[in-house]
């Protein structure tokens, strides 16, 4: 049974149906790739996994409990931690502080006995932020400003991490850091579910990869599969012989 | 209205049955009703339509410039209040013919103000946070209603006729509906309908509608936001100075009564959920109708002899109760500064021994200022020092509710006039030092019960629901005389006595008082700066910065907010106690609500986030009789306690910050210790140097200019793009070329 499963997931923006049916499965020590055109609804199904939509139908297990029906700061504390597409870091404080305000939060349901100064160093040293720890996180450039909000997720102590095209507005040599960190994550039994347009990164990284489009799921699989399946090539390049005349 | 019974959640639903509750006992109480005779009720409907129309028309407005630009007028109500003064100087005072009159107020004059408003100040209001933009529309109200005072000094009686006074109107059975009763409500419906229709029909009218749902796609279909704007603000201006015109005959013109329409049509608005026009309508008939209804058959005991008065407020708040939950919202860029630095400890301990040494010194008359011999302070100063060191003291209050949690609350002056009457009930009158704690006990309840039904709403409908309370407590609470008895006989508040110092308002007591009340101030200073230090503080401002970032970290919101209104509560009601103790007395008008709000302003325009903000507003609100006196009260400076609030405020859509922020960036650069704060200046200079783009003009560049080489390397600049990471373009291509890969 997965960690996380999202079943028949449905949003509506008024009249627009941006989710139908969706469903997406992560399993621990698994990059789960989401992958999909602009407007597919990826974040949409974020926002209704850690409930700042709560979807109009449809379910989301995490680790055995439905929790379609909490709010967003319990799932929160059940283990799923997310990143912001749109940055969402908090602006007017430090990166330090910005990851030690998660690490205080956490006291309130993990009892485990934790110094959340420590938790917050390590973590900060862990993604490498360290070096710019008393920066405001408002004057920071987008890729490291990425970094202080994975580190603050990861001050949380997930279970599974949520995280929204982390690569964007890295440099290559950062985006390379950051597979290295998730596959370390990975390695402790984290689960991963991975929003990316970065398809070097999606393949290099995921194990298994949903495909959204309009709202629904239109493929699921391994990387190798999803590169040969023909729905997946038409959503993304429309019909082929097209983008052979582009290309010559 | 299904939508907004959707809204209801549970625990609002109780808050809601409790207030109707509470009026239903006020009412049954109290009442003694008229009978329902036919005339009786055709005089409540004729009343009550003409009044409704008129709130209609306000609300209307009001509805169309928040919906268009995304900024709610409080200023909406002093607007029209200062246009029907200009027309009453036109038409009464000068002799203009009425339609002249009337052209040139509500088709030049207003219109004027509108657009003025919009270039010099909206505009650049569209990005800033919630706090700021209240802070500017709450200064130009306030700003508005100083300059009428100054302008038609209320010492002389005025009055607006009715239109087509003298004429005799359409019998209704045995009711006289006047002329001017019938155009108002024609004339109510007639705007509504117009308004609709150039909302709905028009090309501007959907260009507006367009603008507020997306501003940079609205640009790159040909709609000038700027343009639309100033459309929008001209015609919610109109309105405005309409519905002051119709009811300047009913109030009387009396700039407070004429102000306080905008509780009315914010109740009215609110029903409305703040964007239907239909609504905002019927909302302000309802409004009238109710009014009318409890006028015309309601008579209230001595009790709630002014509960007519509060009928708005408990109809803002309940409609407050109705409107949509928000969703977590996403924060705003706020790029400020670029590290952080808390006070230490020791430079806090400094702080506050400044702020104790230089008001005991002011106390003992060793700073010479006002014509005071060395060695004394003259009893005026020592009494006019207390009271504001005690403002001071509500202002402080507020540093962790606005300046961290991100909430604006209008009610803590309310809260500290509760504080001043139940200090005075549970042992002030004897004295007993232990019952300011007690008040304290008490007040930090009522901030979280102002705020709870509101938590989960916008931040601007928490800012309306405390601003009901504030109206509703003037009107209803402090004049029931188990709270404020204004005709008990007997002393309220004797002297306080601690360590053998004798504190009251008696000239004898006032210099220890002074120095007691300056302690109080600076351990407070000492605690707020402690206080910002952990990891509540730290908790609330991220919870402003980004409520959806905050949940998805577990954290608690409404939890975390109620804590952050039960100290600022706490801390208010400490205030009012003293401030009880000072006054001496307490009469039932002691609480307006309009008192309350130049100290939010003075405070938030020092820098809402910052407690020596608090000391520099306490010198900012002595620096108005000072003004006074040193002008020898100068007449044009009559209303300078209203006018020097509100225009600093305004200040704030041009330094947001607040003036502690800016002048302690600039200066701890002197101090040879502060090497970072001279970094942080250099940075600033540079930044300043690289350019005049706004942050929030950038949405505004690739349409109203060209985009040159220069501008987009200066754009990359002020958001911190370097240049080895073009990210604008990165996404494009890497999305491509990935895409091929697939396809192979």
């Amino acid at each position: 049974m997965p960690l996380l499963s999202a079943i028949d997931i449905v949003v509506r923006f008024g009249g627009l149906r941006a989710l139908s049916d969706a469903y997406v499965n992560c399993e621990p020590g698994q990059v789960t790739g989401l992958i999909g055109p602009n407007g597919a609804g990826k974040t949409t199904l974020f926002n209704a996994i850690t409930g700042l939509r709560p979807p109009n139908s449809g379910k989301v297990v995490f680790d055995g409990v439905d929790i379609t029906n909490k709010t967003p700061y319990r799932r929160a504390r059940l283990g799923i931690g997310r990143t912001f597409q749109k940055l969402e870091a908090f602006t007017s404080l430090s990166a330090r502080n910005n990851v030690l305000v998660a690490a205080e939060a956490r006291q309130a349901w993990d009892k485990s006995k934790f110094k959340p100064q420590e938790v917050t160093d390590q973590i900060m040293e862990a993604v490498g932020i360290g070096h710019i720890a008393d920066q405001m996180v408002g004057t920071l450039p987008t890729g490291t400003a990425r970094l202080v909000e994975l580190a603050r997720s990861l001050a949380t102590n997930p279970k599974a991490l949520l995280l929204d095209e982390p690569s964007s507005g890295l440099n290559a040599q950062e985006t390379e850091a950051m597979a290295g960190l998730l596959r370390r994550l990975v390695g402790d039994g984290l689960a991963v579910l991975l929003v990316e347009h970065d398809m070097a990164f999606v393949m290099s990284t995921c194990e298994f990869i949903h495909v959204l489009e309009f709202g629904q799921v239109i493929a699921t699989g391994t990387p190798s599969e999803i590169q040969r399946d023909k729905a997946v090539q038409a959503a993304y390049l429309g019909a082929v012989p097209e983008v052979e005349g582009v290309l010559s | 209205m299904k939508q907004a019974f959707a809204n209801l959640s549970k625990g609002r639903a109780i808050a809601a049955a409790g207030v109707a509750l509470a009026v239903v006992y006020v009412v049954t109480q109290n009442r003694s009703i008229a009978p329902f005779s036919a005339t009786n009720i055709a005089t409540f409907i004729v009343v009550g339509l003409s009044l409704g129309g008129i709130y209609a028309i306000s609300a209307c407005g009001l509805v169309v410039t928040y919906t268009t630009t995304g900024i709610f007028n409080f200023a909406h109500g002093a607007i029209g209040c200062f246009c029907a003064f200009a027309y009453w100087e036109l038409k009464v005072n000068r002799d203009v013919p009425t339609p002249i009159a009337l052209v040139l107020v509500i088709f030049v004059i207003a219109p004027l103000i509108g657009v003025i408003l919009d270039k010099l100040l909206m505009q650049r209001l569209r990005q800033a946070s919630l706090v700021v933009q209240l802070m500017v529309t709450v200064g130009l109200m306030l700003s508005f209603m100083g300059i009428t005072l100054t302008i038609w000094k209320p010492d002389t009686g005025r009055a607006l006729p009715h239109f087509f006074e003298g004429t005799k109107g359409v019998r209704i059975g045995d009711v006289t509906a006047t002329w001017h009763r019938i155009i108002t409500v024609v004339l109510a419906l007639a705007i509504a309908l117009l308004l609709r229709f150039i909302l709905r029909a028009t090309r501007t009218g959907i260009a507006m509608r367009a603008v507020v749902d997306n501003r940079a796609l609205a640009g790159l279909n040909g709609v000038k936001p700027g343009v639309i704007s100033g459309a929008s603000w001209a015609l919610g201006c109109m309105t405005a100075a309409i519905a002051g015109i119709l009811i300047a005959p009913e109030t009387g013109m009396v700039v407070d009564n004429l102000t306080l329409i905008i509780v009315i049509a914010f109740a009215a608005a609110a029903i409305g959920q703040l964007k239907s026009l239909p609504g905002a309508f019927i909302g302000g008939l309802i409004v009238g109708l109710a009014k009318a209804f409890s006028a015309q058959f309601v008579t209230f005991g001595a009790n709630f002899a002014y509960a007519q008065e509060a009928i708005p407020a408990v109809i803002l708040f309940i409609a407050v109760l109705f409107l949509p939950e928000a969703r977590l919202a996403t924060g705003t860029l706020r790029a400020t500064r670029r590290y952080e630095r808390l006070t230490s400890p020791k430079e806090a301990l400094l702080g506050a021994f400044v702020i104790f040494a230089l008001v005991t010194a002011w106390a003992n008359g060793w700073i010479m200022w006002f014509g005071t011999n060395f060695g004394e302070r003259s009893d005026v100063w020592l009494g006019r020092g207390a009271g504001f060191m005690i403002l001071g003291l509500i202002m402080l209050s507020l540093i962790p509710l606005t300046g961290w949690a991100g909430q604006v609350s209008f009610a803590n002056f309310a809260i500290a006039g509760f504080g001043a009457a139940m200090y005075s009930h549970v042992g002030g009158h004897k004295g007993e030092p232990w019952a300011l704690l007690l008040v304290i006990l008490i007040c930090a309840p009522l901030g979280v019960a102002i705020a709870i039904p509101a938590l989960r709403l916008k931040g601007l409908y928490l800012a309306l629901a405390t601003m009901a309370f504030a109206e509703f407590a003037d009107k209803v609470l402090f004049r029931h005389p188990d709270i404020i008895n204004g005709n008990a006989t007997g002393t309220l508040y004797e002297p306080l006595r601690l360590f053998g110092f004798q504190m009251s308002s008696d000239p004898d007591d006032r210099k220890a008082f002074v120095i007691f009340l300056t302690i109080v101030f600076s351990i407070l200073f000492f605690g707020l700066e402690m206080l910002r230090r952990t990891r509540w503080a730290r908790r609330w401002i991220a919870t402003a910065d980004s409520p959806a970032a905050a949940a998805t970290i577990g954290v608690n919101l409404t939890s975390s907010k109620i804590i952050v209104f039960a100290i600022s509560g706490g801390m208010a009601g400490l205030a009012g106690a003293l401030y009880g103790l000072n006054r001496g007395a307490l009469s039932v008008d002691s609480f307006p609500m309009f008192a309350g709000l130049p100290l939010v302003l003075l405070l938030a325009v020092q820098g809402v986030r910052y407690p020596g903000a608090g000391f520099m507003a306490v010198l900012g609100l002595a620096s108005f009789p000072a003004l006074l006196e040193v002008t020898n009260h100068w007449a044009p400076l009559s209303s300078i306690e209203l006018i020097g609030p509100g225009l600093a405020a305004i200040t704030m859509a041009f330094r947001p910050e607040g003036a502690v922020f800016y002048a302690g960036r600039d200066l701890a650069g002197i101090l040879p210790w502060r090497k970072d704060a001279r970094a942080e200046k250099a940075a600033v200079d540079q930044k300043r140097r690289d350019g005049d783009i706004r942050l929030d003009e950038i949405n505004d560049l690739g349409l109203s200019r060209d985009f040159t080489p220069d501008k987009v390397a200066q754009l990359d600049r002020v958001l911190n793009i370097a240049d080895d990471v073009p990210v604008h373009t990165q996404p494009l291509r890497e999305e491509t070329s990935h895409a091929v890969a697939v396809g192979n």
